[in-house]
């Protein structure tokens, strides 16, 4: 339970403080040092940032390649003359406005109501008792191996029968009901709180709803911090749910996106694909450089060790 | 991390805390209101849309007509004895959960283990092993189409300099490009896994290179058992996740403009794709409801499985209980 916070409160990369790195002599005296890196270790490295890394400079040359460079194949887009307009058009053919604009409400709607329920529900489990409590939260474990898509088939038929198509009810409700993921993630960490705080809370006359609300919640920045990144990540990525309740006129970027940039014989126009696809990638990269350390940490946490 | 929460003292209730008669720490309705938001939301948005599918599984309803009548286990017949699509979907399904979960958790224990050594700019590396896990899935597949595409893609065009001829990877080839497209996300499982090494203590493994065991060795003796846990946890929401893969092939097919199954290559149509197929281009609700259910039954008894096989493989550390 510990490790959790430890590692939220730094990166993971840090050695323990107690275990100081062996000195340059040391290593060479040949103690043992199980994280020497050898030659392998530099290849393996190599090969695979290469192979995983590649996608990224592949989109970025195409996004800046015009539509002869493109057809004259690898060795024309190599031939580096940036085409900047391409991104304009981009943003122009695409209505990157007014997507961008449906994707951010709805990401940001969702991944405040979503951290909100689940920090409270993760309180409930961690510092509440009552009757079931246990078998309540098997039950939450459990619905984590519910397939998703096995249920949002059947709750797109039965939004579409409530009128709830075209609108954002769907992923109010979703995000009412918290995440079972980010559920875990604060009922551990306030699991860990010191009962005394809780005590102390009391005697000043707190109720749970104030316990909650002015001692733990404020306590739980980093994770409110995770559970926002995450899930606004989430929506900001979904394809399926806003394919399926959305109008098209009216829908997320995702989905404006997959679908948009064709020519007039309907066939997409590749260089104006990547140049969408990079501006609209931006923003994770960007909010995963700068909050990484949150990611990582919360990976950390979902893993079975707690 | 305990399951017991607190060594929460409800005796103290009566002592200090009391405040007259009726005051009590904890009471179930209080624990329940702090829950509601969840259980509320798990009996209408998951439980109700499942019973909802069976219900509907054993009807005839196509999602338009008010026309409709239950035609008992009509659905699930047809699906057992009569439907070669679907069970060739299946198969498919499984040899995709086949190479894709064992290839990806031990490609990320590969690459954690890599990330775990002191290398020369570790942070970076990390980055760029991790990142691909966190795309959405719309720009992964535009990114991979830029690769796959026939004429102008970067594969045929080096497999070209080779003199090779180009490969149709986003049709004839198309469960090549999925399973390419899938393990390019290994990092996810990497986070987790260099995470579980990052606990392993030295001493077992200097213990172990003292009694005279070489580098593989350790790895597979020492670290891997002690890791198992997280090796196990990463099998099986990979086996869940690989077994409903649906958007992927569906925005890898060519020339797909809307949320469709239609122009999904035959290669690429797994399981889920035939479900959607029955929902939203052939207009068969119940049919479609009831693959859902058998697929989903099937996934908790491969889940059940799975945990039953796993009590002999995985090592559980005695002392620090896992959830």
């Amino acid at each position: 339970m510990t490790t959790i916070v430890k590692n939220l409160a730094a990166p993971v990369d840090t050695p323990p403080s107690d275990v100081r790195p062996p000195s340059r002599t040391e290593r060479r005296r040949g103690g043992y040092d199980p994280q020497r890196a050898s030659v392998f270790t530099y290849i393996g490295v190599i090969v695979f940032v290469a192979l995983l890394g590649i996608p990224f400079v592949w989109i970025v040359l195409t996004s800046l390649a015009s539509q002869q460079q493109l057809s004259a194949g690898v060795q024309g887009l190599l031939a580096l003359d940036p085409l900047w307009s391409n991104f304009v058009e981009a943003v122009t053919r695409v209505d990157f406005v007014k997507f961008g604009w449906n994707s951010l409400v709805l990401s940001t709607l969702t991944a405040v109501l979503t951290t909100f329920s689940s920090a409270l529900v993760g309180f409930g489990f961690a510092r509440l008792r009552g009757r079931g409590r246990n078998a309540v939260f098997t039950v939450l474990v459990a619905s984590m191996m519910i397939p998703a898509i096995s249920t949002l088939i059947p709750t797109y038929i039965i939004f579409a029968r409530l009128g709830m198509v075209n609108t954002y009810w769907p992923w109010v409700l979703w995000g009412l009901s918290g995440t079972p993921y980010l559920i875990f993630l604060f009922r551990q960490f306030f699991t860990a709180v010191p009962l005394e705080l809780e005590d102390a809370a009391i005697i000043d006359g707190c109720g749970w709803w104030r316990t909650f609300a002015q001692v733990f919640l404020p306590l739980s920045r980093p994770i409110i911090l995770t559970s926002m990144l995450l899930s606004f990540t989430w929506t900001w990525g979904d394809y399926l749910a806003p394919a399926l309740l959305l109008n098209r006129a009216n829908t997320t970027l995702a989905v404006a996106m997959s679908s948009g940039y064709l020519d007039p014989q309907g066939n997409g126009i590749i260089t104006l694909q990547a140049a969408g696809a990079l501006l609209y990638l931006l923003p994770v990269i960007v909010i995963f450089l700068f909050a990484q350390k949150y990611f990582i940490g919360s990976a950390i946490g979902s893993g079975v060790k707690g | 991390m305990t399951t017991t929460t607190v060594p929460v003292a409800t005796s103290t209730a009566a002592g200090p805390f009391a405040r007259g008669r009726g005051w009590r720490r904890y009471r179930t309705s209080t624990f329940y209101f702090f829950t509601a938001p969840w259980t509320l939301g798990f009996l209408l948005l998951t439980l109700a849309p499942l019973l909802y599918a069976l219900v509907v599984s054993f009807t005839n309803f196509d999602g338009i007509s008010p026309i409709w009548r239950f035609v008992g286990f009509r659905n699930y017949i047809e699906l057992i004895t009569n439907d070669p699509l679907a069970w060739a979907a299946l198969v498919r399904t499984f040899g995709y959960v086949a190479i894709t979960v064992p290839l990806s958790v031990t490609g990320g224990l590969y690459l954690a283990l890599l990330v775990n050594r002191r290398i020369r700019a570790r942070g970076l590396v990390r980055a760029v092993f991790f990142v691909p896990s966190v795309v959405p899935v719309v720009a992964t597949a535009i990114m991979w189409k830029l690769i796959f595409n026939r004429d102008a893609g970067l594969l045929n065009g080096i497999l070209e300099v080779f003199g090779a001829g180009p490969v149709s990877w986003l049709t004839d080839s198309a469960f090549v490009a999925l399973v390419v497209v899938s393990l390019w996300g290994i990092g996810g499982g990497m986070i987790i896994s260099l995470a579980a090494l990052q606990d392993v203590p030295v001493e077992l493994e200097e213990a172990a290179r003292i009694d005279g065991a070489g580098p593989w060795s350790i790895i597979r003796n020492v670290t891997i058992p002690m890791i198992s846990p997280v090796l196990y946890f990463q099998v099986i929401t990979g086996v869940i996740a690989a077994l409903q893969v649906l958007v992927q092939p569906m925005l890898l097919a060519e020339g797909n403009t809307l949320a469709t199954t239609a122009l999904v290559p035959q290669p690429n149509r797994l399981y889920m794709v035939e479900v959607y197929n029955e929902f939203f281009v052939s207009g068969r609700f119940g049919y479609g409801s009831a693959m859902l259910w058998v697929f989903f039954v099937f996934i908790l008894v491969f889940t059940l499985l799975l945990q039953r096989v796993s009590r002999r493989a995985v090592f559980y550390q005695s002392g620090t209980d896992a959830d």
